[in-house]
């Protein structure tokens, strides 16, 4: 299953515009180029944040403003039913900013995109940019991102903006930049967005970030194999030096045993014929010579 | 957005076994002691012999040396004392579960974990438990899905036929397993663990050790658990302030914002032959009193010789961490502090920190060789 990006100057929602950081976010998304053309609080309907007016319901935004995208900053125990009313309005791509979100949520959440062919990205997601549209859901800062061919995948936000920042000032510009989220369980997966990129002609080298916790880096690098993924690919796996049992600042950065390992990550991508980098500078010279 | 966060929510093998007893998950009877008096007067209520488990978070107890049987009460105090002086994994052993000790034939595995990679969680036993069970080929453990609305008897059923189990203990695997689901989805567990169940010479089971690690992400919904005090008083701190902290061994305290940011700087630390003393991500939009929170918190490891701060500024104000470092510098002595800060307005933030005494760096590398350095001898 893959997934699209809204058009150019497409209308998108924030749900949960009014809060602290919906609305500080609503307001740099704006100044960026980005259309947002509503935002939802239950209860503050009528009201507007940033001069985008704010409905009660998804259905009201929808209705009003034909948007098929979402962003949501809504607090972690709030995440379940409002990914829900926006799957059952009808929007098609949802970007879950929220962290500290119960797994049993996430995994609800994950059914319901199923089952109505929503694409969910996150939750804990600094969310998506794609400099060349001016298209940015999430929390990014968006001088660090620059328009050009890599397609960027991270599993950390901040890791994410350094990694844009240090590309950037090394002349190399991003297609595109998709955080898949820092939880133990994203609703789209790192190989879902090999697949996209494997697709997208803008796309001529894929840089991913990763780190422990979880297989999501091996099971990317047998896709990588068994799809013939055949752009240069260069990843970077943060947390050799982790301790075991320990959850990392992220909820998925943990290793159990022998499970969730960079040597492993590392060891898989390298045998699929990915570069790996051992620190987040060598990251630009080895696209410039992997292309 | 900020809820208390902890390194990993996990529970002591005598609250875990409270939970199944309360699930109606058959476990020994025991008794928790603080001391050697304790210890007697469990001997007393529970019979010769009985096993003296210490009760610590970390793995390897056993080969610790931290669980013993005793057929003597002069045995059962000598034990007593030596296993509560016990440390493992760095753990000071705090507390002692007295158990009666089980007669049984065969220890099995049986578990209900999240299975990042397939986006479910599963059911998964194996007919050899104990401390086997890691190192024995994946072959070995059987498993089935378990839906999020909970496990039915047939698919509990199934997983027992896998291990090939009959009569009694078919059936009382079976009721096991779906009161381990049970537990494990109504108290938001990420992993339940029996290991070993013991099968008794008849056939029965019981549950001789626990390992519950919680959603600790669904504590909302579980007051119950989040009166648990953590561990390590810094790592409670470090909580209230929503900040992730993780003490580790060696003297370089770490603080950056963003996990990714603060794990790729361990790993260089790690690289220049540097050890680190905690993980500390200050999360997003680090305004200055966190900044100023967070150096007050580091300060107080005893390790700690250096303090690194890796800043990348995107959202966060560089001028605001500039700020908070300087603030803090000049009210109280403070470890030397190497820090990297860098994004939007870095040359006004590293301007505000000249002559401040904190070294200023571009980039990450730099200030970590120069961390490294100052803790050489």
């Amino acid at each position: 299953m893959t997934f699209e990006v809204p058009e150019i100057d497409e209308p998108v929602i924030v749900q949960g515009i009014t809060g602290r950081y919906g609305s500080l976010h609503a307001g740099l998304m704006l100044r960026y180029g980005t259309n947002v053309a509503a935002g939802v609080t239950p209860g503050k309907g009528g009201e507007a944040v940033e001069g985008v007016p704010v409905y009660d319901t998804v259905k009201e935004a929808a209705d009003n403003t034909g948007a098929k995208a979402s962003v949501l900053f809504v607090p972690a125990p709030a995440l379940l039913s409002a990914a829900q009313e926006a799957a059952g309005a009808g929007i098609r791509l949802l970007v879950a900013i929220t962290e500290h979100v119960p797994i049993r949520d996430t995994l609800k959440i994950l059914r319901i995109c199923q089952e109505s062919g929503t694409r969910l990205i996150g939750p804990n997601t600094p969310g998506i940019i794609v400099p060349s549209m001016k298209l940015k859901l999430g929390i990014m800062p968006a001088p660090s991102f620059h328009e050009g061919g890599v397609a960027l995948f991270s599993r950390s936000g901040t890791l994410m903006y350094e990694v844009a920042d240090s590309l950037t000032r090394s002349g190399i510009g991003q297609h595109v930049a998709l955080g898949v989220g820092g939880d133990p369980v994203n609703c789209t997966t790192l190989t879902e967005c090999l697949d996209w990129a494997a697709a997208a002609d803008e796309v001529n080298s894929v840089v991913v970030v990763g780190e422990i916790g979880g297989d999501a880096e091996e099971r990317l690098a047998g896709h990588i194999e068994e799809t013939r993924f055949h752009k240069p690919l260069v990843a970077y796996i943060a947390g050799r030096s982790a301790p075991r049992e320990k959850h990392m600042g992220h909820a998925g950065a943990i290793i159990y045993g022998d499970y969730g390992t960079a040597e492993s990550k590392i060891g898989a991508l390298r045998a699929a014929g990915a570069k790996v980098a051992r620190t987040t500078s060598e990251i630009p010279a080895l696209v410039r010579s992997a292309r | 957005m900020r809820y208390q966060r902890r390194s990993l929510m996990r529970l002591f093998e005598y609250q875990g076994k409270a939970l199944f007893a309360r699930y109606g998950i058959p476990v020994p009877r025991s008794l928790l002691a603080e001391n050697e008096s304790q210890v007697l007067s469990a001997v007393d209520e529970l019979g010769l012999p009985v096993v003296i488990k210490a009760q610590v978070l970390s793995g390897g107890r056993g080969r610790a040396g931290g669980v013993v049987v005793v057929k003597t009460r002069d045995a059962a105090v000598g034990e007593a004392r030596r296993v509560l002086g016990l440390t493992v994994g760095g753990e000071p052993t705090r507390s002692l579960l007295v158990e009666e000790a089980s007669e049984h034939s065969a220890e099995m595995y049986l578990a209900v974990s999240l299975d990042r990679g397939r986006r479910e969680f599963v059911a998964l036993a194996s007919r050899s438990g104990g401390t086997e069970v890691e190192s024995q080929a994946r072959g070995a453990i059987v498993e089935v899905p378990v839906p999020l609305d909970g496990l039915t008897d047939d698919a509990a059923s199934a997983l027992g036929a896998k291990l090939g189990l009959d009569g009694r203990t078919a059936s009382e695997f079976r009721s096991i397993l779906r009161r381990l689901e049970k537990l494990s989805r109504e108290e938001e567990c990420e992993l339940v663990e029996i290991n070993p169940l013991a099968v008794h010479l008849d056939g029965s089971l019981v549950a001789l050790d626990s390992k519950v690690v919680l959603d600790d992400n669904a504590l909302f919904r579980h007051p119950e658990f989040s009166q648990l005090a953590p561990e390590d008083p810094l790592e409670g701190e470090a909580a209230k302030f929503g900040f992730a902290f993780v003490r580790l061994d060696g003297n370089i305290a770490v603080v950056g914002n963003g996990a990714g940011l603060v794990l790729s700087t361990l790993d260089l630390v790690a690289d220049s032959g540097g050890r680190a003393a905690c993980f500390l991500d200050l999360g997003g939009g680090a305004q200055r009193d966190r900044v100023e929170a967070a150096l007050r918190l580091v300060r107080r490891l005893p390790d700690a010789k250096v303090i690194l701060v890796n800043i990348f500024g995107g959202i966060t104000r560089t001028t605001d961490v500039a700020e908070g470092l300087r603030g803090v510098l000049s009210e109280e002595p403070m470890a030397p502090v190497c820090a990297r800060i860098s994004g939007a307005d870095q040359e006004e933030a590293h301007a505000l920190l000249s002559g401040s005494g904190i070294l200023v760096f571009g980039s990450a590398q730099e200030a970590v060789l120069a961390a490294v350095e100052a803790v050489s001898p």
